[in-house]
């Protein structure tokens, strides 16, 4: 319904900086998520597009029309708030009904909706409890049921599956990517969990200390890291990132030594994710600190000098611990960088 | 004189004090126990056990000697006709000519009416005055400032009021100059100004203490709620109908209930301003017990008179807060 750009976007809280120098544009339609650690700023970001928090510098442009002075009743956005603010005095019927009346939808039409809502949030049989009698998994689905039963210009959701259990988890969010998919309401997201971040995301922003880092399709992000930062948070477990040092086609550190381009040169870091590595070889020569089979894959844990290094090994594979063991890593899927922690990319 | 309403209101922790009497034996256990090694302190059981009663003590004391004993000397009191030390037995005839008193009704009357309205007045000035002014940091800083009225000496305000419109006409000076009125408003020459001399005073002096109250809890209402009502659309006015002002509910009810016994007791600015003239219009229960007990010295009369007032009292009062509170949940 609306694209959202925003310019050189900065909230500081006396001297501390929220959020800094943010520029993006989301298009239209778009499923934008908001990746990042707790405090990096995500929550102000979408304050500030929701128009409850004052930017400090920089521009909101919401369906090309500056909404910096727009307040937030009028800028039609629909958000999920972290802390759910249901209405405490009204039942969860009321609770979801309230926007429908505030907006002025016609009265015929607000059972059909609300209940349409419920349903999707799998809270139909509650609706006429206090949120007060509601559990915190259900607090949040009732915060989202609210949010979705009109259809603003831009959803604004901050962690809103963030107290459900893993099955709930997973139904939600094909429900969510379903609705936004049929409503076409450009959507930002905001979530921890980098599983929902990969499957609902159209294009992922991921932030650290109030600044954006990279900004790309779920695929860009996961193969295509820009920094240390990005290539060590997304992944689970993340990139090994090994601190060594190259030259002339090597890099070496510690009980590891990889093929690496020429221009690679000096003190770098070279990232590998666990799944691009595989037991046997020489890439790595290190001891078994740990094995961790989970179910349908086994973690292994080398300890080369004083590094660790995770390895997504064979389902079945198990050792003891202390044992030599040899790596190797897929040539093809190192990453290299600098000093700075940025990427050092192909041939220059 | 003490109104059996303060004894109410003051016996009531004395209750829940009580109830909790083994608290601090408990804490003083724990302490022993969760001490490392240094030998525990010993102390004698029986001084042990009398510990928490010896904490609670002059509390006690105090509330038995100011209110418990006044209390139960006006109901034993009651029941006799009392001509200064000669008492004699009348059972419940106090009560039985009370109920016949027109004086004591019209009192009654005159309480409820000037009670109500002035209580519908503060509370909806204080409620119109806490929404336009919660959100504004200055509010937050001088909240003192407001509590001003209430600090002064009841007395010293009673006669403030009674210059302004009786003695030193300052307010039909104002009307006057406003080009409002012709001359002098005899305030005390009809019913109904002389029944809003009182309100008047009282609205000035109380309407703060509920303000604070009301700011008080509209600031510490979620933010967030507000943030979201604002989101969905609603404006200002609706936010604070639909949503702060049901969420206040409880807060208001309490407020409103102590205010509420407060202004059954009515009694300085009656006994200051009008001395319940004219004709009995603005005689209060307060006044006509006063009245009753020291100017015509009935005093089993008076008490019974009081005794009934209390039991009134306590009976709305325990009405609204259970209701208020119970209809709030669900
Ligand atoms: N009103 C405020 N005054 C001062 N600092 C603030 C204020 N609000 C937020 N901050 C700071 O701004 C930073 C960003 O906060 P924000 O709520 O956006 O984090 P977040 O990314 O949403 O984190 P989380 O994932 O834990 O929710 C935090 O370091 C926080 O302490
Ligand atoms: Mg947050």
């Amino acid at each position: 319904m609306a694209s959202i750009h925003l310019q050189n976007l900065e909230k500081r809280y006396g001297a501390f900086v929220g959020v800094q120098n943010m520029s993006l544009e989301i298009a239209d339609e778009e499923f934008l998520v908001l990746l990042g650690p707790s405090g990096c700023g995500k929550t102000t970001t979408m304050r500030m597009i929701a128009g409850l928090e004052v930017p400090t510098d920089g521009k909101i442009v919401i369906g090309g029309e500056e909404v910096n002075e727009v307040d937030a009743r009028d800028r039609d956005v629909a958000m999920v708030f972290q802390g759910y603010a249901l209405y405490p005095n009204m039942s969860i019927y009321e609770n979801i009904r309230f926007p429908l009346r505030m907006r002025k939808i016609p009265a015929s039409e607000h059972d059909a909706r609300i209940r349409q809502a419920a349903d999707m949030v799998e809270l139909g049989a509650f609706l006429d409890r206090k949120p007060g009698a509601l559990s915190g998994g259900q607090r949040q689905r009732a915060a989202l049921a609210r949010a979705v039963v009109r259809q603003p210009q831009v959803f604004l959701m901050d962690e809103p599956l963030s107290n459900l259990d893993a099955k709930l988890r997973q139904s939600m969010r094909v429900q969510i990517k379903h609705m936004q998919r049929q409503l076409k309401v450009t959507t930002v997201y905001v979530t921890h969990d980098q599983i929902e971040a990969m499957t609902l995301a159209d294009r992922i922003v991921i932030m650290n200390k109030g600044a954006i880092q990279q900004v790309g399709t779920p695929d860009q992000i996961y193969s295509d890291p820009a920094n240390t930062f990005v290539a060590g948070f997304i992944g689970s477990p993340p990139m090994n990132l090994i601190e060594g040092t190259a030259q002339n086609g090597r890099f070496t550190a510690p009980g590891v030594s990889a093929p690496c381009l020429d221009h690679v040169r000096g003190k770098v870091t070279l990232g590998v994710r666990p799944e691009d590595c595989q037991v046997g070889g020489d890439n790595v020569q290190g001891m078994v600190y740990g094995v961790e089979p989970t179910g349908d894959t086994t973690y292994l844990t080398v300890r080369a000098g004083e590094k660790m290094i995770e390895v997504k090994a064979a389902r079945d594979y198990r050792s003891d611990i202390d044992q030599p063991v040899g790596i190797t890593f897929d040539p093809a899927h190192l990453y290299f960088f600098g000093e700075d922690g940025q990427r050092i990319r192909g041939a220059a | 004189m003490s109104h059996p309403v303060f004894m109410w209101a003051a016996a009531r922790p004395c209750r829940s004090d009580r109830m909790r009497t083994d608290a601090p034996s408990v804490l003083v256990e724990g302490v022993a126990k969760a001490a490392p090694k240094p030998a525990p302190r010993r102390r004698s059981p029986a001084l042990r056990r009398a510990f928490p009663y010896l904490l609670l003590a002059p509390a006690l004391a105090y509330l038995l000697v100011i209110t418990l004993y006044p209390g139960l000397f006006a109901i034993y009191q009651s029941l006799f006709v009392v001509k200064f030390l000669n008492w004699t037995w009348a059972g419940f005839d106090n009560y039985t000519t009370i109920l016949q008193d027109r004086e004591f009704w019209a009192a009654l009357a005159n309480t409820a009416l000037i009670g109500a309205i002035s209580l519908a007045l503060q509370t909806g000035i204080a409620l119109a005055i806490a929404y336009f002014a919660y959100r504004d940091p200055l509010i937050r800083g001088w909240r003192i400032v407001y509590l001003m009225p209430m600090l002064f000496m009841p007395s010293a305000v009673a006669f403030i009021w009674k210059l302004a419109f009786n003695d030193g006409r300052v307010i039909s000076d104002l009307l006057g100059r406003l080009g409002l009125i012709e001359g002098n408003v005899d305030w005390l020459g009809s019913i109904w100004l002389s029944r809003m001399t009182l309100i008047v005073a009282d609205v000035w002096q109380w309407t703060p203490f509920l303000f604070i109250i009301f700011v008080a809890a509209l600031q510490g209402q979620d933010q967030e709620i507000e943030e979201a009502a604002r989101l969905d659309g609603a404006s200002w006015p609706k936010i604070f109908w639909n949503i702060s002002l049901p969420m206040m509910r409880p807060v208001i009810v309490v407020a409103v209930t102590l205010r509420g016994i407060d202004i059954t007791t009515m009694f300085t600015n009656v006994f200051v301003m009008t001395q319940g003239t004219p004709g009995g219009a603005t005689e209060t229960m307060s006044y006509f017990i006063y009245r009753q007990g020291f100017r015509m010295f009935n005093f089993g009369y008076a008490s019974a008179a009081s005794v009934l007032m209390l039991i009134l009292t306590v009976i709305i009062a325990q009405t609204v807060v259970k209701r208020a509170f119970h209809s709030g949940k669900t």
